[in-house]
């Protein structure tokens, strides 16, 4: 479990994975400086044709990749952005004499602007973001397949209304008259922006949340996020930056219609991202770069070709149907993409960001908690018919570890989620200090003081193990420079050093269980609820576990609910112990007088035994035990 | 009073073959986490069914029959090609892969039959009118609406009682358990792909006989309508989807029917944000599929 060797200094971590973030946005910019210097280099005009071509695509996909890669949800609905780009960005830099002609009906103050595109491209990021502001409201509350089909009904919409409006866009007629400025300066120098906005944006607070919130929902809004704000800043920026991106096109191309901005163009763009790598902004850039040589390639042959001695004939489509290919092939065979779901580019351990000595101090523990009562009163929850939760009322105070016992489908975890207000509660309430949890959102319970870990592992799968402690910091409201220092701390505390530059989804089980409670400690919580911290830790582990636990407690005087079905660790951990069974509180009182207390070792081992034989039994019984309660 | 009834028999009928296109997609998510946007192509290739069977010289009920059975054969073609390698893959490839199928199918029918709408011509008193009192009603719309009304029935029947059925319903709410307890995974997302290639061949069916003609496009713009009639009544969710379809058919028509002509170009785009809107009241939708998560 312990990776022998080369263990680098938990302290150097942050600095060294600054670095190494933006070693990755340098090789995103050299890899497309690299292909536009060959491209024109090599093939001279026809070549910079192509990489004005390629640099415009970076601009539409890395916005594209900003919303799909960190929320995790397939838009479809990006040509709508770029369609709104294009024809704005057309209208205001279109000269008045051309406009009078070509648009005899457009509104006065649309009218005769003549703007140069320096003036005119602000104005349409504005445009754009407020645009995204309207749609994101709505599209933002949908998750997952839902939001792409929504996206997809915002393209359709955007459609009929630019084939409807004829007095501002012709209508289905070719829109002409825009000026082509898209050179290669400005289109490279617009991706170069792109890609560095796109990765700071990753990397931020805001990025890392949304890709925490894409990764597991639940455990996002447990600690404080809102899964549909990070949707909701995600779709905005990459909506303001692909209309930026259209009015790029719009500029290319000189000459569009409605259909230039819709199912195939979205279609192509999809189709880079996907092939590059949904999860990366390297993944776009390098997906952008495959999808358009394959393209210009395969064109040559769609009016028929002679190769080797064969005629093909005239095959429209023919790039549609390579695109096609080349998506199901990628997601056949590498279903992450080219880049796969990391960025490009080396990790905080990379072996050349060893010499980088700057650390950052562990914070000094928490002053001691003040004295907070998390209280159950009468909470009640059904589930069609059956009650999982029956007028439950207990305490939670701090300076006192309480445990939570009961055989499996007592409701223990049913519980939790209405402490936590992840369900609501049929009757009854939570609260703190007084204020009822049960009455606010989800996503403020953690705010209250309240954090909690998961029965089944909910860490964030995408992000490292230091990422995973530094979201949960961060979401306790703390600045990035107080931030670190905190979530240095909890993984120095919970012996997590030599996993800080791992994914979560690469480390050992019982490194998983630590860092879940690590996230939570991160939030200096004064009540934390664990949902069966030892389940599937060998015995060493739970032991290791349980003094951890008790010192964390008594030094930071914290309320812990601990709940598990392994008696000996509840019984060995708690100072006070609740008992449920059938969604019931059978009892609760001091582990002694639990121990002997008739009606819990009826729910734990049935009738006539005695309670030595609940109590003091080695590990093997106790498992026996577990097993014989599931029935 | 005539108008009315006549357009409620118009927004029935269009409802009807929305719906069954949501259902159909709806029974293929609920088991298989799959959207599929290929679904438009399984119905134009129904229509293409049709139309082939007339040109060689099929009678138009045979005609009709070919159609239905080209549209299941499709459906079961890309289980078996493209999505049961895929199988188990998140929502988002599974999507992806539909939506690359959709494209290629598209391009294939484009050059191999034609890009340009192809005729269907179906007997004259098939496309009549019948008089019940003083108003006048479509022959087509009646028995679309007929038709459809059959289609649920019966599926609702073989869902509910039958042994298929029924596994369809468990394997939509745990494939895996249902793989445990020895029933073959493979026959139930088959048979359900078989009805929702059933499910568009009627609606292939209805469309050709109230269009007249077949074009690569046919199927994708209904089904767009599909899809969002899946998420209004909530996706997963087999009542749902039937409901969101007919109410999407009905506000179509109402906005046909009603809306100023200086609108009518703008038609879709407000049925659509209506669905929107209505979104935003319901996120879940308006029967939401039930959860089975656990934290």
């Amino acid at each position: 479990m312990i990776s022998t060797a080369s263990a680098l200094p938990l302290e150097t971590h942050p600095a060294r994975l600054a670095a190494a973030n933006w070693v990755r946005t340098a090789i995103c910019i050299l890899l497309l400086a690299a292909v536009v210097a060959c491209l024109t280099l090599a093939f001279g005009r026809t070549g910079e044709r192509i990489a004005v071509q390629l640099c415009v695509n970076v601009t539409a996909v890395v916005a594209l990749g900003l919303f799909c890669g960190n929320t995790g949800i397939v838009s479809f609905g990006h040509g709508a952005f770029m369609a709104l780009g294009a024809y704005l960005s057309g209208i205001l830099t279109m000269p008045a004499g051309l406009q009078r002609t070509a648009l005899p009906n457009l509104p006065d103050f649309l009218a005769a602007h003549e703007l140069s595109v320096w003036l005119a491209l602000p104005i349409v990021a504005i445009a754009g973001l407020c645009f995204a502001a309207v749609t994101g409201s709505a599209i933002a509350r949908l998750a997952g397949a839902s939001a792409t089909i929504a996206t997809l009904g915002l393209l359709i919409i955007t459609h009929g209304i630019a084939v409807g409006a004829r007095e501002i866009t012709r209508g289905s007629q070719t829109f002409f008259g825009v000026p082509r400025v898209t050179d290669l300066t400005i289109a490279l120098g617009a991706a170069l922006v792109f890609i560095v906005i796109a990765r700071l944006y990753r990397e931020s607070r805001h990025g890392l949340f949304a890709r925490a919130a894409r990764d597991d929902p639940d455990a996002a809004s447990a600690l404080g996020i809102s899964p549909r704000r990070t949707r909701f800043v995600s779709w905005c920026l990459s909506g303001a930056l692909a209309t930026v991106a259209g009015a790029l096109y719009g500029h290319m191309l000189g000459a569009f219609s409605p259909a230039s901005f819709y199912l195939s163009l979205v279609f192509a763009h999809v189709a880079m991202m996907i092939v590059g790598g949904m999860a990366s902004v390297g993944g776009a850039v390098a997906g952008v770069m495959v999808v358009t040589l394959l393209q210009d390639t395969v064109r040559q042959f769609e009016g028929g070709a002679e190769l080797l001695g064969f005629v093909f004939p005239e095959f429209f489509g023919l790039t549609t149907i390579a695109l096609g290919l080349a998506i199901l092939l990628v997601i056949w065979l590498r279903p992450q993409g080219l880049v796969g779901s990391f960025e490009l580019g080396p990790g905080a351990d990379a072996p050349f960001l060893r010499r980088i000595g700057r650390g950052t101090k562990p914070a000094n523990d928490p002053e001691k908690v003040a004295e907070t009562m998390l209280q159950a009163r009468s909470l009640s929850k059904s589930f069609a018919g059956v009650r999982a939760v029956d007028d439950v009322s207990f305490d939670v105070p701090t300076g006192r570890i309480t445990g939570l016992i009961g055989p499996n489908g007592a409701g223990k975890s049913t519980l939790v989620n209405l402490l936590t207000h992840q369900y609501d509660a049929d009757a009854g309430k939570a609260l703190i200090n007084g204020t009822e949890l049960t009455k606010v959102r989800r996503e403020a319970v953690a705010g209250k003081g309240v954090s909690r870990s998961f029965q089944n592992l909910r860490l964030f799968r995408g992000l490292t193990g230091y990422e995973n402690v530094l979201v949960g910091s961060l979401a306790a409201g703390r600045s990035r420079q107080l931030a670190a220092p905190v979530a240095i701390r909890e993984l120095g505390d919970l012996d997590l050093g030599e996993v800080a530059g791992k994914t979560a989804d690469a480390l050992p089980y019982g490194a998983r269980k630590r860092l879940e409670i690590a996230r939570s400690l991160s939030q200096d919580p004064s009540i934390l609820l664990l949902d069966e911290p030892a389940a599937g830790m060998n015995p060493a582990e739970t032991d290791d576990l349980a003094d951890r636990l008790v010192r964390t407690s008594e030094a930071r005087g914290l309320g812990i609910l601990l709940i598990d079905h392994d008696l000996k660790f509840v019984n060995r951990l708690s100072n006070w112990i609740v008992v449920m069974n059938r969604g019931e509180v059978i009892a609760q009182g001091l582990p002694e007088d639990i121990r002997t207390n008739p009606s819990v070792i009826e729910a734990y081992i049935g009738r006539g035994r005695t309670a030595a034989e609940a109590q003091f039994v080695p590990n093997k019984t106790t498992r026996v035990l577990t097993v014989g309660v599931d029935q | 009073m005539e108008l009315l009834l006549q357009q409620t028999v118009n927004a029935l009928s269009l409802g009807g073959v929305y719906a069954m296109l949501a259902l159909g997609l709806a029974i293929v998510f609920s088991i298989v986490r799959l959207i599929n946007f290929a679904h438009g192509e399984i119905m134009t290739f129904g229509g293409y069914g049709i139309f082939l069977s007339l040109v060689f010289g099929f009678p138009p009920v045979a005609a009709l029959i070919i159609g239905l059975a080209a549209a299941v054969v499709m459906a079961l073609a890309m289980e078996r090609t493209a999505f049961r390698a895929m199988r188990g893959a998140d929502v988002v490839s599974l999507l992806i892969t539909s939506f690359a199928v959709s494209e290629i199918l598209k391009v294939l029918f484009q050059n191999g039959i034609s890009a340009r709408p192809v005729p269907i011509t179906f007997p004259a008193s098939w496309s009549g009118t019948y008089q019940v009192g003083d108003i006048t009603f479509g022959v087509v719309p009646t028995v679309s609406i007929l038709v459809t009304l059959a289609a649920l029935a019966g599926l609702t029947f073989l869902l509910r009682r039958t042994v298929s059925g029924m596994a369809m319903r468990a394997a939509a709410e745990d494939i895996e358990m249902l793989r445990l307890l020895g029933i073959r995974a493979n026959r139930v997302v088959a048979v359900a792909f078989a009805l929702s290639g059933l499910l568009a061949g009627i609606a292939a069916v209805i469309w050709t006989a109230q269009r007249g003609s077949v074009d690569p496009m046919m199927g994708f713009f209904p089904v767009l309508k599909a899809f969002i009639a899946t998420v209004l009544g909530g996706l997963g969710s087999l009542g749902g989807a039937v409901l969101g379809g007919f109410a999407i058919g009905i506000v179509e028509v109402l906005a046909q029917a009603f809306l100023p002509e200086t609108l009518a170009p703008y038609r879709d785009a407000i049925v659509l944000a209506a669905v929107i809107a209505a979104l935003l009241w319901r996120p879940d939708g308006l029967l939401p599929a039930a959860k089975t998560s656990r934290s």
